[in-house]
């Protein structure tokens, strides 16, 4: 079966790929900051954009299967992509933060280890 | 056997008041001076009971960060002290001082890190633990690469190399896990070797042990490894 892709398919499909392979790079060189949730996360957000714009007419079939109406279709599927990049930005604030917290906590501790070190020898 | 005084004994303890200085004693019963002890912000008089102890260098976290952050304090304070090996033991008196010995012998025959292992015919270990440890280690093999006996048992032993390759980011109970990952990640050489447990009422009343709640959370802070 060949499938017919309009311009905007296509560039929905580059784009997408491009990020997948980002994220896959990412996640096999081990940058810093990437971890196994995020780039499941992120396969899983830009696998669903792919398909539904190679298939757009699935989500008219789910959409009627759940008994939306089309236009609502189309504003629940870009809101979940829009909470999703959210919670991607929150996770990384979030964990840095704690980190950085950590990090604060233990300086501290360790500044009055010299003093300890003197009194030890 | 005469021991190297460049050997740390490292116990990250949260409000062991009641305990912790007959962990000490334990350990200076075995001929180790040298002690790193964390407080990780325990809220009753842990730090006060083991500051003025000779021989033990006490920190303190000012808040709570985890088990792994107070781990991870007390390996930077033994790099500062420069220390060639490092053993880890939990603050709570589970561990016995006597496993001390066979985990820095094997360190000595080249090995980078040594495992205790709680999990052989010598233990009683209570059901649920073992079910716990079973699923942990599962995890740890999925997410670490890594297959081993007892991915959560707090005695380690390190050798220098292994104590300035190993970089942990994690704070709480998954950094026995991200260990593994580590060694996996460095190929460090390592061993598992067994060791004795006591589980004694205080220990399994610990609010802050490894429950149910607390598998669950361990279980989600590996998926951000």
């Amino acid at each position: 079966m060949i499938i017919k892709l309009s311009v905007y398919q296509i560039v929905i499909l580059i784009i997408s790929l491009y990020f997948i392979f980002g994220a896959t790079a990412k996640y096999i060189k081990k940058e810093e900051g990437q971890t196994f949730i995020k780039f499941f996360f992120a396969i899983a957000v830009w696998s669903g954009i792919i398909i539904f714009s190679i298939f757009p007419n699935l989500t008219r079939t789910i959409s009627l299967k759940l008994g939306f109406g089309e236009n609502l279709n189309t504003m629940i599927f870009i809101g979940f992509i829009i909470v999703f990049m959210i919670i991607f930005r929150l996770i990384n604030i979030m964990e840095r933060i704690e980190r950085n917290i950590s990090e604060i906590v233990r300086k501290e501790a360790l500044s009055k280890l010299e003093n300890k070190k003197d009194e030890m020898s | 056997m005469e021991i190297n005084n460049k050997i740390y004994i490292i116990l990250p303890v949260f409000n062991e008041e009641s305990v912790v200085c007959d962990v000490i004693s334990g350990i200076k019963a075995e001929g180790y001076e040298n002690i790193i002890v964390v407080d990780d912000g325990s809220t009753d008089n842990t730090h006060r009971s083991v500051m003025n102890i000779k021989g033990v260098v006490a920190l303190r976290h000012f808040l709570n960060r985890g088990k792994g952050a107070a781990i991870k304090t007390g390996i930077e304070a033994a790099k500062f002290l420069n220390a060639e090996i490092v053993v880890t033991m939990d603050g709570d008196g589970q561990h016995n001082a006597n496993d001390i010995k066979k985990m820095i012998e094997k360190i000595n025959e080249g090995y980078d890190v040594v495992l205790g292992n709680r999990f052989h015919e010598g233990n009683k270990i209570p059901l649920v633990r073992v079910v716990y440890n079973k699923i942990g280690n599962v995890f740890t093999l999925l997410f670490c690469g890594l297959w081993v006996k007892d991915s959560q048992s707090g005695l380690r032993a390190y050798s220098k190399k292994a104590i300035e390759l190993i970089d942990t980011k994690t704070d709480r109970y998954e950094y026995d896990s991200e260990v593994i990952r580590e060694i996996k990640k460095n190929g460090l050489k390592f061993i598992e070797v067994p060791i004795t447990v006591e589980y004694t009422m205080y220990s399994r009343n610990k609010k802050e042990k490894q429950n149910l709640k607390n598998g669950i959370k361990t279980l989600l802070k590996m998926l951000t490894f």
